[in-house]
Protein backbone atom coordinates (compact mmCIF):
# COMPACT_ATOMS: atom_id res chain seq x y z
CA UNK A 1 0.00 0.00 0.00
CA UNK A 2 2.66 2.54 1.21
CA UNK A 3 4.51 1.85 -2.29
CA UNK A 4 1.42 2.79 -4.26
CA UNK A 5 0.96 5.78 -2.98
CA UNK A 6 4.79 7.06 -3.56
CA UNK A 7 4.52 5.91 -7.21
CA UNK A 8 1.00 7.86 -7.43
CA UNK A 9 3.06 11.09 -6.33
CA UNK A 10 6.07 10.27 -8.27
CA UNK A 11 3.77 10.01 -11.30
CA UNK A 12 1.86 12.97 -10.62
CA UNK A 13 5.56 15.31 -10.36
CA UNK A 14 6.52 13.78 -13.49
CA UNK A 15 3.19 14.77 -15.37
CA UNK A 16 3.20 18.35 -13.76
CA UNK A 17 6.72 18.92 -14.92
CA UNK A 18 6.10 18.05 -18.81
CA UNK A 19 3.83 20.09 -18.43
CA UNK A 20 6.42 22.95 -18.78
CA UNK A 21 8.24 21.62 -21.52
CA UNK A 22 8.97 24.94 -22.91
CA UNK A 23 10.42 25.89 -19.94
CA UNK A 24 12.80 22.72 -20.15
CA UNK A 25 13.64 23.56 -24.05
CA UNK A 26 14.64 27.34 -23.00
CA UNK A 27 16.46 26.47 -20.12
CA UNK A 28 18.29 24.05 -22.42
CA UNK A 29 19.09 26.55 -25.13
CA UNK A 30 20.26 29.10 -21.92
CA UNK A 31 22.26 26.16 -20.82
CA UNK A 32 23.87 26.04 -23.79
CA UNK A 33 25.04 30.08 -24.36
CA UNK A 34 26.60 29.35 -20.54
CA UNK A 35 28.49 27.07 -21.65
CA UNK A 36 30.09 28.87 -24.33
CA UNK A 37 31.17 31.02 -22.09
CA UNK A 38 32.30 28.52 -19.69
CA UNK A 39 34.26 26.83 -22.29
CA UNK A 40 36.20 30.31 -23.75
CA UNK A 41 36.92 31.25 -19.84
CA UNK A 42 38.52 28.18 -19.69
CA UNK A 43 40.23 27.88 -22.56
CA UNK A 44 41.70 30.76 -22.17
CA UNK A 45 42.85 30.20 -18.53
CA UNK A 46 44.24 26.85 -19.80
CA UNK A 47 45.85 28.78 -22.46
CA UNK A 48 47.59 31.41 -20.27
CA UNK A 49 48.70 28.36 -17.54
CA UNK A 50 51.24 26.67 -19.68
CA UNK A 51 50.68 23.04 -19.17
CA UNK A 52 48.21 20.92 -20.12
CA UNK A 53 47.14 19.89 -16.32
CA UNK A 54 46.42 21.91 -13.47
CA UNK A 55 45.86 20.24 -9.97
CA UNK A 56 45.44 16.84 -11.62
CA UNK A 57 42.62 18.26 -13.96
CA UNK A 58 43.30 18.41 -18.01
CA UNK A 59 40.95 20.73 -19.90
CA UNK A 60 38.67 17.83 -20.83
CA UNK A 61 38.13 17.20 -17.86
CA UNK A 62 37.43 20.60 -16.16
CA UNK A 63 34.85 20.49 -19.11
CA UNK A 64 33.32 17.51 -18.63
CA UNK A 65 33.68 18.20 -14.94
CA UNK A 66 31.63 21.71 -15.30
CA UNK A 67 29.02 20.82 -17.87
CA UNK A 68 27.97 17.96 -15.98
CA UNK A 69 28.26 19.88 -12.69
CA UNK A 70 25.34 22.45 -14.58
CA UNK A 71 23.31 19.57 -15.71
CA UNK A 72 23.20 17.76 -12.67
CA UNK A 73 22.29 21.61 -11.23
CA UNK A 74 19.57 21.91 -12.95
CA UNK A 75 18.57 18.72 -12.81
CA UNK A 76 18.83 18.86 -8.84
CA UNK A 77 17.08 22.04 -8.79
CA UNK A 78 14.17 22.37 -6.37
CA UNK A 79 11.85 25.21 -5.26
CA UNK A 80 10.70 23.86 -2.01
CA UNK A 81 12.06 27.58 -0.51
CA UNK A 82 10.05 29.47 -2.74
CA UNK A 83 7.32 26.64 -3.02
CA UNK A 84 7.01 26.76 1.07
CA UNK A 85 6.85 30.24 1.53
CA UNK A 86 3.71 30.79 -1.17
CA UNK A 87 1.96 28.09 0.04
CA UNK A 88 2.58 30.12 4.00
CA UNK A 89 1.42 33.07 2.38
CA UNK A 90 -1.29 32.18 0.80
CA UNK A 91 -2.61 29.44 3.47
CA UNK A 92 -2.53 26.25 1.22
CA UNK A 93 -0.16 24.67 3.09
CA UNK A 94 -2.74 23.67 5.75
CA UNK A 95 -3.80 21.66 3.09
CA UNK A 96 -0.39 19.96 2.99
CA UNK A 97 -0.29 19.53 6.81
CA UNK A 98 -3.64 18.06 6.70
CA UNK A 99 -2.96 15.27 4.49
CA UNK A 100 -2.42 11.83 5.42
CA UNK A 101 1.18 11.86 4.85
CA UNK A 102 4.12 13.43 6.46
CA UNK A 103 4.77 16.71 4.60
CA UNK A 104 8.34 16.09 4.43
CA UNK A 105 7.74 12.78 2.55
CA UNK A 106 5.03 14.17 0.31
CA UNK A 107 7.27 16.96 -0.97
CA UNK A 108 10.05 14.63 -1.16
CA UNK A 109 8.05 11.55 -3.45
CA UNK A 110 6.41 14.62 -5.54
CA UNK A 111 9.57 16.08 -6.30
CA UNK A 112 11.67 12.59 -7.49
CA UNK A 113 8.85 12.48 -10.08
CA UNK A 114 10.18 15.88 -11.55
CA UNK A 115 13.46 14.42 -10.69
CA UNK A 116 12.86 11.82 -13.00
CA UNK A 117 11.36 13.29 -16.16
CA UNK A 118 14.88 15.89 -15.73
CA UNK A 119 16.90 13.28 -15.17
CA UNK A 120 16.06 12.08 -18.48
CA UNK A 121 14.84 15.19 -20.59
CA UNK A 122 17.65 17.34 -19.85
CA UNK A 123 21.06 14.89 -18.18
CA UNK A 124 20.77 12.04 -20.52
CA UNK A 125 21.43 14.27 -23.71
CA UNK A 126 23.92 16.58 -22.26
CA UNK A 127 25.72 13.24 -21.07
CA UNK A 128 25.56 11.42 -24.41
CA UNK A 129 26.45 14.89 -26.15
CA UNK A 130 29.38 15.05 -23.80
CA UNK A 131 30.45 11.55 -24.81
CA UNK A 132 30.44 12.02 -28.21
CA UNK A 133 32.49 15.42 -28.24
CA UNK A 134 34.91 14.41 -25.89
CA UNK A 135 35.20 11.05 -27.55
CA UNK A 136 35.67 8.48 -24.98
CA UNK A 137 37.10 10.83 -22.07
CA UNK A 138 34.50 9.36 -19.87
CA UNK A 139 34.93 5.95 -18.81
CA UNK A 140 32.41 3.65 -19.44
CA UNK A 141 32.19 0.66 -17.50
CA UNK A 142 31.25 0.26 -13.39
CA UNK A 143 31.00 3.44 -12.58
CA UNK A 144 27.75 4.65 -14.15
CA UNK A 145 26.31 2.59 -11.75
CA UNK A 146 28.51 3.80 -8.99
CA UNK A 147 27.52 7.39 -9.89
CA UNK A 148 23.79 6.39 -10.07
CA UNK A 149 23.96 5.42 -6.46
CA UNK A 150 25.85 8.56 -5.97
CA UNK A 151 23.19 10.77 -7.52
CA UNK A 152 20.16 9.37 -5.59
CA UNK A 153 22.76 9.77 -2.24
CA UNK A 154 22.75 13.28 -3.97
CA UNK A 155 19.56 14.25 -4.29
CA UNK A 156 18.50 13.15 -0.56
CA UNK A 157 21.35 15.27 0.62
CA UNK A 158 20.44 18.34 -1.36
CA UNK A 159 16.64 17.62 -0.33
CA UNK A 160 18.00 17.72 3.28
CA UNK A 161 19.64 20.82 2.91
CA UNK A 162 16.48 22.52 1.03
CA UNK A 163 14.14 21.46 3.60
CA UNK A 164 16.29 22.95 6.48
CA UNK A 165 16.32 26.25 4.98
CA UNK A 166 12.99 26.15 3.94
CA UNK A 167 11.89 25.53 7.25
CA UNK A 168 13.83 28.65 7.79
CA UNK A 169 10.46 30.41 6.18
CA UNK A 170 8.23 29.27 9.19
CA UNK A 171 9.92 32.48 10.67
CA UNK A 172 10.15 35.09 8.40
CA UNK A 173 9.10 36.05 4.82
CA UNK A 174 12.36 36.75 3.08
CA UNK A 175 12.33 33.94 0.58
CA UNK A 176 14.54 35.77 -1.90
CA UNK A 177 16.72 36.45 0.61
CA UNK A 178 17.03 32.87 2.37
CA UNK A 179 17.03 31.51 -0.96
CA UNK A 180 19.53 33.28 -2.64
CA UNK A 181 21.94 32.99 0.59
CA UNK A 182 21.31 29.21 0.16
CA UNK A 183 22.21 28.81 -3.62
CA UNK A 184 25.50 30.99 -3.21
CA UNK A 185 26.97 28.98 -0.74
CA UNK A 186 25.67 25.55 -2.58
CA UNK A 187 27.05 26.35 -6.04
CA UNK A 188 30.91 27.50 -4.10
CA UNK A 189 31.15 25.01 -1.93
CA UNK A 190 29.94 22.23 -3.87
CA UNK A 191 31.92 22.27 -7.01
CA UNK A 192 29.24 23.21 -9.44
CA UNK A 193 30.91 26.81 -10.48
CA UNK A 194 34.71 25.81 -10.24
CA UNK A 195 35.78 22.37 -9.66
CA UNK A 196 36.69 21.56 -5.95
CA UNK A 197 40.59 20.27 -6.93
CA UNK A 198 41.36 24.27 -7.54
CA UNK A 199 40.89 25.28 -4.07
CA UNK A 200 43.96 25.43 -1.91
CA UNK A 201 45.04 22.85 -0.02
CA UNK A 202 44.13 24.25 3.00
CA UNK A 203 40.45 25.43 2.44
CA UNK A 204 39.64 22.27 0.68
CA UNK A 205 39.98 20.09 3.63
CA UNK A 206 37.49 22.22 5.45
CA UNK A 207 35.27 22.08 2.25
CA UNK A 208 35.76 18.13 1.94
CA UNK A 209 33.80 17.61 5.32
CA UNK A 210 30.61 19.76 4.16
CA UNK A 211 27.56 18.01 3.13
CA UNK A 212 27.65 20.66 -0.45
CA UNK A 213 30.23 18.32 -1.82
CA UNK A 214 28.21 15.24 -1.42
CA UNK A 215 26.02 17.54 -4.11
CA UNK A 216 27.76 17.39 -7.31
CA UNK A 217 31.56 16.63 -6.42
CA UNK A 218 31.64 13.20 -5.17
CA UNK A 219 29.03 11.72 -8.01
CA UNK A 220 31.18 13.85 -10.57
CA UNK A 221 34.50 12.01 -9.22
CA UNK A 222 32.82 8.69 -9.06
CA UNK A 223 31.48 9.04 -12.65
CA UNK A 224 35.15 9.91 -13.81
CA UNK A 225 36.95 7.43 -11.53
CA UNK A 226 38.90 10.17 -9.50
CA UNK A 227 39.28 10.66 -5.94
CA UNK A 228 39.75 7.52 -4.98
CA UNK A 229 36.27 5.90 -6.34
CA UNK A 230 37.97 3.14 -8.38
CA UNK A 231 39.05 1.36 -5.06
CA UNK A 232 36.91 -0.05 -2.98
CA UNK A 233 37.95 1.40 -0.01
CA UNK A 234 38.23 4.84 -1.93
CA UNK A 235 34.75 4.34 -2.71
CA UNK A 236 33.29 3.17 0.46
CA UNK A 237 34.70 6.37 1.92
CA UNK A 238 33.26 8.58 -0.94
CA UNK A 239 29.85 6.87 -0.40
CA UNK A 240 29.64 6.70 3.78
CA UNK A 241 29.89 10.20 3.74
CA UNK A 242 27.39 10.87 1.37
CA UNK A 243 25.42 8.50 3.92
CA UNK A 244 26.40 9.86 6.51
CA UNK A 245 25.11 13.49 5.45
CA UNK A 246 21.59 12.05 4.33
CA UNK A 247 21.37 10.79 7.91
CA UNK A 248 22.68 13.56 9.56
CA UNK A 249 20.12 16.18 7.87
CA UNK A 250 17.04 14.20 7.55
CA UNK A 251 17.57 13.97 11.07
CA UNK A 252 18.32 17.44 11.76
CA UNK A 253 15.40 18.36 9.52
CA UNK A 254 12.34 16.53 10.63
CA UNK A 255 13.22 17.67 14.18
CA UNK A 256 13.95 21.24 13.13
CA UNK A 257 10.55 21.03 11.09
CA UNK A 258 8.59 19.79 14.53
CA UNK A 259 9.68 22.40 16.29
CA UNK A 260 8.79 25.31 13.99
CA UNK A 261 5.71 23.71 12.22
CA UNK A 262 3.85 25.19 15.53
CA UNK A 263 4.49 28.69 14.48
CA UNK A 264 2.88 28.89 11.31
CA UNK A 265 1.05 31.95 11.07
CA UNK A 266 -1.34 32.16 8.17
CA UNK A 267 -3.01 35.32 7.50
CA UNK A 268 -6.67 34.73 8.04
CA UNK A 269 -6.30 31.22 8.99
CA UNK B 1 1.15 63.18 -23.45
CA UNK B 2 -0.63 66.21 -23.66
CA UNK B 3 1.93 68.57 -22.12
CA UNK B 4 5.69 68.48 -22.47
CA UNK B 5 7.17 68.93 -18.68
CA UNK B 6 10.26 69.53 -17.28
CA UNK B 7 12.91 67.32 -15.59
CA UNK B 8 12.06 69.52 -12.48
CA UNK B 9 8.59 67.68 -12.17
CA UNK B 10 10.28 64.45 -12.84
CA UNK B 11 11.82 64.85 -10.51
CA UNK B 12 9.57 65.98 -7.80
CA UNK B 13 7.59 63.50 -8.45
CA UNK B 14 10.13 60.59 -8.80
CA UNK B 15 11.30 61.90 -5.00
CA UNK B 16 7.77 61.90 -3.76
CA UNK B 17 6.86 58.08 -4.98
CA UNK B 18 10.52 57.15 -3.81
CA UNK B 19 9.45 58.32 -0.39
CA UNK B 20 6.37 56.10 -0.54
CA UNK B 21 7.97 53.19 -1.56
CA UNK B 22 10.76 53.20 1.29
CA UNK B 23 8.02 53.58 3.64
CA UNK B 24 6.10 50.53 3.05
CA UNK B 25 9.98 48.51 2.40
CA UNK B 26 10.51 49.65 6.28
CA UNK B 27 7.38 47.60 7.53
CA UNK B 28 9.52 44.50 6.49
CA UNK B 29 12.74 45.45 8.11
CA UNK B 30 14.13 41.81 8.53
CA UNK B 31 13.44 41.27 5.18
CA UNK B 32 15.75 44.35 3.96
CA UNK B 33 18.40 42.72 6.14
CA UNK B 34 18.08 39.25 4.93
CA UNK B 35 18.52 40.20 1.08
CA UNK B 36 21.19 42.95 2.04
CA UNK B 37 22.98 39.81 3.50
CA UNK B 38 22.01 37.78 0.36
CA UNK B 39 23.03 40.26 -1.96
CA UNK B 40 26.91 40.55 -0.48
CA UNK B 41 26.97 36.67 0.01
CA UNK B 42 26.01 36.27 -3.75
CA UNK B 43 29.16 39.37 -4.82
CA UNK B 44 31.10 37.07 -2.34
CA UNK B 45 31.07 34.17 -4.70
CA UNK B 46 31.81 35.73 -7.27
CA UNK B 47 34.85 37.26 -5.54
CA UNK B 48 36.16 33.78 -4.21
CA UNK B 49 35.58 32.09 -7.33
CA UNK B 50 37.89 34.89 -8.75
CA UNK B 51 40.20 34.13 -6.07
CA UNK B 52 40.34 30.65 -6.34
CA UNK B 53 40.60 30.57 -10.03
CA UNK B 54 44.06 33.23 -10.12
CA UNK B 55 45.69 30.96 -7.23
CA UNK B 56 45.69 28.43 -9.72
CA UNK B 57 46.35 30.73 -12.82
CA UNK B 58 48.54 33.78 -12.50
CA UNK B 59 46.94 35.78 -15.85
CA UNK B 60 43.96 34.72 -17.74
CA UNK B 61 44.35 36.04 -21.75
CA UNK B 62 46.94 38.86 -20.34
CA UNK B 63 45.17 40.13 -17.92
CA UNK B 64 46.45 39.89 -14.43
CA UNK B 65 44.38 39.72 -10.83
CA UNK B 66 44.08 43.40 -10.36
CA UNK B 67 43.29 43.92 -14.03
CA UNK B 68 40.17 41.74 -13.58
CA UNK B 69 38.82 43.24 -10.63
CA UNK B 70 38.85 46.31 -12.06
CA UNK B 71 36.61 44.84 -15.10
CA UNK B 72 34.48 43.31 -11.98
CA UNK B 73 34.03 46.00 -9.75
CA UNK B 74 33.40 48.18 -13.03
CA UNK B 75 30.84 45.67 -14.77
CA UNK B 76 28.89 45.82 -10.64
CA UNK B 77 29.16 49.60 -10.30
CA UNK B 78 27.74 49.64 -14.21
CA UNK B 79 24.92 46.53 -12.87
CA UNK B 80 23.67 49.17 -9.97
CA UNK B 81 21.39 51.04 -11.69
CA UNK B 82 19.23 48.40 -13.72
CA UNK B 83 19.25 47.01 -10.14
CA UNK B 84 18.06 49.76 -7.97
CA UNK B 85 16.13 51.48 -10.37
CA UNK B 86 14.42 49.32 -13.04
CA UNK B 87 13.89 46.20 -10.50
CA UNK B 88 9.96 46.89 -11.37
CA UNK B 89 10.71 45.49 -14.75
CA UNK B 90 10.70 42.00 -13.23
CA UNK B 91 6.71 42.33 -12.17
CA UNK B 92 5.58 43.63 -15.36
CA UNK B 93 4.54 40.33 -16.75
CA UNK B 94 2.46 39.82 -13.38
CA UNK B 95 0.73 43.41 -14.22
CA UNK B 96 -0.03 42.92 -17.64
CA UNK B 97 -1.54 39.52 -17.39
CA UNK B 98 -3.76 40.64 -14.17
CA UNK B 99 -5.14 43.82 -16.01
CA UNK B 100 -3.44 45.78 -13.33
CA UNK B 101 -1.02 47.41 -15.80
CA UNK B 102 -4.08 49.72 -17.05
CA UNK B 103 -4.23 51.86 -14.18
CA UNK B 104 -0.61 53.15 -15.11
CA UNK B 105 -2.09 54.54 -18.51
CA UNK B 106 -4.26 56.57 -16.86
CA UNK B 107 -2.12 58.75 -15.22
CA UNK B 108 -1.20 62.23 -16.62
CA UNK B 109 2.96 61.07 -16.87
CA UNK B 110 4.90 58.95 -18.90
CA UNK B 111 4.37 55.22 -18.50
CA UNK B 112 7.69 53.97 -18.58
CA UNK B 113 8.56 56.93 -16.26
CA UNK B 114 5.86 56.22 -13.29
CA UNK B 115 5.99 52.33 -13.93
CA UNK B 116 9.80 52.25 -13.14
CA UNK B 117 9.60 55.05 -10.22
CA UNK B 118 7.37 53.01 -7.97
CA UNK B 119 10.06 50.31 -7.13
CA UNK B 120 13.60 51.67 -5.92
CA UNK B 121 15.46 48.53 -5.50
CA UNK B 122 17.19 49.34 -1.86
CA UNK B 123 19.89 45.68 -2.29
CA UNK B 124 21.56 47.33 -4.89
CA UNK B 125 23.01 49.37 -2.64
CA UNK B 126 25.22 46.71 -1.14
CA UNK B 127 25.75 45.53 -4.89
CA UNK B 128 26.98 49.48 -5.30
CA UNK B 129 29.35 49.63 -2.48
CA UNK B 130 31.11 46.69 -2.65
CA UNK B 131 31.62 47.52 -6.84
CA UNK B 132 33.15 50.94 -5.91
CA UNK B 133 35.28 48.86 -3.03
CA UNK B 134 36.49 46.63 -5.74
CA UNK B 135 37.43 49.15 -8.00
CA UNK B 136 38.82 51.80 -6.36
CA UNK B 137 41.38 48.73 -4.80
CA UNK B 138 41.91 47.59 -8.20
CA UNK B 139 42.56 51.19 -9.63
CA UNK B 140 45.07 51.79 -6.57
CA UNK B 141 46.41 48.65 -7.22
CA UNK B 142 47.03 49.22 -11.12
CA UNK B 143 48.19 52.87 -10.51
CA UNK B 144 45.94 54.98 -12.84
CA UNK B 145 46.64 58.67 -12.14
CA UNK B 146 43.49 60.05 -10.37
CA UNK B 147 43.10 63.21 -12.30
CA UNK B 148 39.54 65.26 -12.91
CA UNK B 149 39.92 63.47 -16.22
CA UNK B 150 40.15 60.45 -15.29
CA UNK B 151 37.59 60.62 -12.67
CA UNK B 152 35.30 62.66 -15.28
CA UNK B 153 35.86 59.47 -17.67
CA UNK B 154 34.81 56.97 -14.81
CA UNK B 155 31.74 58.58 -13.60
CA UNK B 156 30.95 59.15 -17.17
CA UNK B 157 31.73 55.66 -18.70
CA UNK B 158 30.14 54.29 -15.91
CA UNK B 159 26.33 55.94 -16.39
CA UNK B 160 26.40 54.84 -20.02
CA UNK B 161 27.64 51.06 -19.80
CA UNK B 162 25.03 51.18 -17.01
CA UNK B 163 22.53 51.85 -20.11
CA UNK B 164 23.06 48.74 -22.20
CA UNK B 165 21.87 46.68 -19.05
CA UNK B 166 19.06 48.46 -18.83
CA UNK B 167 17.99 48.07 -22.33
CA UNK B 168 18.61 44.32 -22.36
CA UNK B 169 16.11 43.92 -19.24
CA UNK B 170 13.51 46.56 -21.08
CA UNK B 171 12.97 44.78 -24.00
CA UNK B 172 13.01 41.48 -22.24
CA UNK B 173 10.49 42.22 -19.63
CA UNK B 174 9.03 44.29 -23.16
CA UNK B 175 8.15 41.08 -24.56
CA UNK B 176 5.37 39.98 -22.00
CA UNK B 177 3.23 42.60 -24.29
CA UNK B 178 3.30 39.90 -26.84
CA UNK B 179 3.95 36.57 -25.50
CA UNK B 180 2.51 34.17 -22.61
CA UNK B 181 5.15 33.11 -19.92
CA UNK B 182 8.16 35.51 -20.62
CA UNK B 183 9.42 34.66 -16.96
CA UNK B 184 11.68 32.54 -18.70
CA UNK B 185 13.62 35.34 -21.27
CA UNK B 186 14.33 37.96 -18.47
CA UNK B 187 15.65 35.10 -16.33
CA UNK B 188 18.37 34.11 -19.19
CA UNK B 189 18.92 37.84 -20.37
CA UNK B 190 19.75 38.37 -16.52
CA UNK B 191 22.31 35.67 -16.68
CA UNK B 192 23.98 37.15 -19.36
CA UNK B 193 25.08 40.10 -16.84
CA UNK B 194 27.54 37.82 -15.38
CA UNK B 195 29.38 37.62 -18.91
CA UNK B 196 29.95 41.18 -18.14
CA UNK B 197 33.04 40.71 -15.88
CA UNK B 198 35.27 38.62 -18.05
CA UNK B 199 37.61 40.40 -21.18
CA UNK B 200 35.81 39.86 -24.15
CA UNK B 201 38.85 39.21 -25.87
CA UNK B 202 38.62 35.80 -24.55
CA UNK B 203 35.66 34.64 -27.37
CA UNK B 204 36.31 34.22 -30.71
CA UNK B 205 35.05 36.86 -33.48
CA UNK B 206 31.26 35.28 -34.04
CA UNK B 207 30.47 35.39 -30.42
CA UNK B 208 32.66 38.69 -29.70
CA UNK B 209 30.39 39.93 -32.57
CA UNK B 210 27.35 38.73 -30.91
CA UNK B 211 27.92 39.92 -27.32
CA UNK B 212 29.06 43.05 -29.08
CA UNK B 213 26.23 44.25 -31.08
CA UNK B 214 23.22 41.74 -30.60
CA UNK B 215 23.37 41.23 -26.80
CA UNK B 216 25.49 44.21 -26.00
CA UNK B 217 26.83 42.65 -22.86
CA UNK B 218 30.72 43.58 -23.60
CA UNK B 219 29.58 47.32 -23.23
CA UNK B 220 28.42 46.47 -19.67
CA UNK B 221 32.48 46.75 -18.85
CA UNK B 222 34.83 45.30 -21.61
CA UNK B 223 35.04 48.33 -23.84
CA UNK B 224 34.83 50.86 -21.19
CA UNK B 225 37.50 49.57 -18.59
CA UNK B 226 39.54 49.84 -21.87
CA UNK B 227 39.98 53.23 -21.57
CA UNK B 228 41.85 53.25 -18.12
CA UNK B 229 43.67 49.39 -18.66
CA UNK B 230 45.22 50.51 -22.02
CA UNK B 231 45.15 53.86 -22.67
CA UNK B 232 47.46 53.76 -25.36
CA UNK B 233 45.27 51.88 -27.34
CA UNK B 234 41.48 52.22 -26.69
CA UNK B 235 39.48 50.86 -29.94
CA UNK B 236 36.54 52.88 -31.63
CA UNK B 237 33.85 50.79 -29.80
CA UNK B 238 34.91 52.17 -26.76
CA UNK B 239 34.44 56.09 -27.42
CA UNK B 240 31.56 55.31 -29.40
CA UNK B 241 30.04 53.47 -26.24
CA UNK B 242 28.03 56.19 -24.55
CA UNK B 243 26.40 57.30 -27.74
CA UNK B 244 25.77 53.48 -28.71
CA UNK B 245 24.51 53.13 -25.51
CA UNK B 246 22.27 56.01 -25.63
CA UNK B 247 20.57 54.61 -29.00
CA UNK B 248 20.76 50.73 -27.41
CA UNK B 249 18.25 52.51 -24.40
CA UNK B 250 16.21 54.76 -26.64
CA UNK B 251 15.33 51.77 -28.93
CA UNK B 252 14.69 49.70 -25.93
CA UNK B 253 11.72 52.44 -24.98
CA UNK B 254 10.55 52.52 -27.89
CA UNK B 255 9.84 48.98 -27.65
CA UNK B 256 8.91 49.01 -24.49
CA UNK B 257 6.37 51.96 -25.47
CA UNK B 258 5.08 50.32 -28.23
CA UNK B 259 4.35 47.16 -25.86
CA UNK B 260 2.08 49.57 -24.10
CA UNK B 261 0.13 50.63 -27.56
CA UNK B 262 -0.42 47.25 -28.16
CA UNK B 263 -1.64 46.70 -24.37
CA UNK B 264 -4.40 49.81 -25.02
CA UNK B 265 -5.69 48.87 -28.30
CA UNK B 266 -6.24 45.13 -27.03
CA UNK B 267 -8.02 47.14 -23.96
CA UNK B 268 -8.15 44.55 -22.10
Amino acid sequence: MTIRKYIALVRAGIMESLHFRLGTAVTLFANLIYLVLVYFLWKAVYASSGTDVVNGMTFTDTMIYLILATALFNFLEMFVVWDMSRSIQSGAIILDLLKPMKYRSYTFWKYSGSHVSQFILAFVPTFIVVMIVTKGAIPIGLNLVKFMVSVVLAQIVNFGIEMLVATLCLYTESTWGINIVKETIVLVLSGASIPLAFFPESIRNIISWMPFRAIYDIPLQVLLNKGGSDTLAGLAKLWGMQLGWCVILTVAGVIFWKISVRKITVNGG
Amino acid sequence: MSKKRGLKFYLSIYRKILIQDLKSKMSYRADFVISTIGMIMTNLAGFITFIVLFHNFPTINGWDLNHMLFLYGFSLLALTPVQCFFDNNWNLRTHVYSGDFIKYCFRPVNIFFYFMSEVFDVKGLGQLAFGLGTLIYAWAKIGIPVTFLTVGQALVFTFTASLFMIAIMNVAAATCFWIQGSGYVMVIMFRFKDFARYPASIFNSVFKAIFTFIIPIAFVAYYPSLVFLQPDNVPVLTWLSPLIGLVFFFLSYAFWMLGVRKYDFTGS
